[in-house]
């Protein structure tokens, strides 16, 4: 243990505090380095780089082109749309005035109707009050035979001479 | 019950697979593999697996290739193509290796704490070796350089001397600008290897705090509070892991960034980018 311990410290000693100013391991490390730097250089060199590089300018192409094609095709798709709307537009101007018109047949027909069963009501209307017109002549001549009977009775009974109808007759033609 | 607090034994480099010297004009190179190479190695060996991962391009990501695509869509959107331009592509392998590396080495000293396997202490951190991190900010500075003058040949000058200067300010800020050229790689492989260096020590101590205020209450009587300001490092040592997680992340993309800058520089030399 003790033998170690002092070998160390030799060793200590004669490097003389930091390690890496031992002159002795530069050569080697030195030479080391500069191979294996320079094998991973002609390696990135003529593999790595240009096909990462590759890898990563491919997939950047690849996405604009994607993104690309993505615009173009909604730019149809806005085409359609747009195209589409005018459409439906139209239709539906069409399908107004299909409606408009046949709303207009309609309330035409609707009127005929209506002044075709006014004008039979007006008719029948006309009749009617015809015949009730007919009627109430005939009763007021009924009236008016019947009037000439009670004034003939009242003259009688009032004078005690019975007065003849010919006379009534012309006392109600006086007075209308 | 002692315990001797080593905080620096964690940046010792020892040799785990021994190969022998190379002999290149006189100088022995020692490249046996170390604990260093190791985790240098598993760091690449990582990145390789993950950017393999990225790179079987499905145009929808699972979750490994996204994890690959975000950082390098780190490197590429935040980093090179704001501060170079579009002619700043041909770097990106470059800034993305410096980054990948030092963010894998960096994490690697803090996920990867295996401890001792087999009688060796596995825990390191490659980037908290002043030589790793002085021969990363030495390529950078040299790469800039040599990238610089390929671009511009002799109007490299103009990175000293910005246009439209009177003479009398020239001679001062030449200078001036020389000094904090030449510093780059010195602060680029300081900041690095400083702030590794720092947080590791610092989350040593701390854990060795859990240690031995652990044993301290073991000892009972009113030494047994010992083990409340335990239970306080040990939550500082959750804390700083965290941090250290954080700083991982930061370093390796301010080292990237700073690169990057330094590189537009010299790419966009005297064109006002």
């Amino acid at each position: 243990m003790s033998a170690s311990e002092t070998t160390e410290g030799t060793a200590h000693a004669e490097a003389g505090g930091l390690p890496q100013f031992d002159p002795a391991w530069w050569p080697g490390q030195i030479a080391w380095f500069l191979i294996i730097f320079l094998a991973v250089f002609i390696l990135m060199r003529t593999i790595f780089v240009p096909r990462i590089g590759g890898t990563i300018a491919n997939r950047d192409a690849t996405i604009e082109g994607d993104i690309a094609r993505a615009r173009q095709l909604k730019d149809e798709a806005d085409a359609q749309v747009q195209a589409a709307a005018a459409e439906t537009a139209a239709a539906r101007a069409s399908s107004q005035k299909l409606a408009s018109e046949a709303r207009a047949k309609a309330q035409a027909e609707i009127a005929a109707g209506l002044a075709k069963e006014e004008a039979k009501l007006a008719e029948s209307t006309a009749k009617a009050e015809a015949s009730i017109a007919e009627a109430r002549d005939k009763a007021m001549g009924g009236v008016r035979a019947i009037a000439i009977d009670t004034a003939q009775a009242i003259v009688g009974k009032l004078t005690g001479k019975p007065a003849s109808a010919a006379e009534i007759e012309a006392a109600l033609a006086a007075r209308g | 019950m002692s315990f001797a607090i080593e905080p620096m034994e964690q940046f010792m480099v020892h040799k785990v697979v021994d190969i022998a010297p190379i002999n290149i004009g006189g100088f022995m190179l020692d490249m046996s593999i170390t604990n260093s190479t190791v985790m240098m190695l598993v760091a690449a060996t990582l990145i390789s697996i993950l950017l393999a991962f990225s790179s079987r391009g499905s145009l929808v990501p699972g979750r490994v290739q996204a994890v690959g695509e975000i950082l390098f869509d780190l490197i590429d959107n935040t980093l090179v193509t704001p501060i170079i331009g579009h002619n700043g592509k041909p770097y990106i392998p470059f800034v993305f290796t410096i980054f990948m590396l030092v963010l894998f080495m960096n994490l690697g000293g803090v996920l990867l704490s295996v401890g001792s396997l087999g009688g060796q202490e596995w825990t390191f951190t490659p980037t908290a070796q002043l030589a790793v991190t002085a021969t990363l900010a030495l390529l950078t500075f040299l790469s800039v350089i040599v990238i610089g003058i390929i671009k511009n040949g002799f109007g490299i000058y103009k990175l000293f001397v910005p246009s439209g200067m009177p003479l009398a300010m020239v001679i001062v800020m030449v200078p001036i600008e020389l000094i904090s050229f030449l510093a780059r790689p010195l602060t680029l492989a300081m900041r690095l290897f400083g702030n590794m260096l720092g947080g590791h020590v610092v989350m040593y101590i701390f854990g060795s705090f859990v240690v031995m205020l652990g044993a301290i209450g073991l000892t009972g009587g009113i030494a047994t509070l010992g083990f409340v300001g335990s239970a306080l490092s040990l939550s500082m040592v959750v804390v700083l892991t965290g941090l250290e997680l954080v700083v991982a992340g930061l370093q390796a993309f301010v080292f990237a960034a700073l690169a990057t800058v330094y590189l537009n520089e010299v790419v966009n030399l005297g064109h006002g980018h």
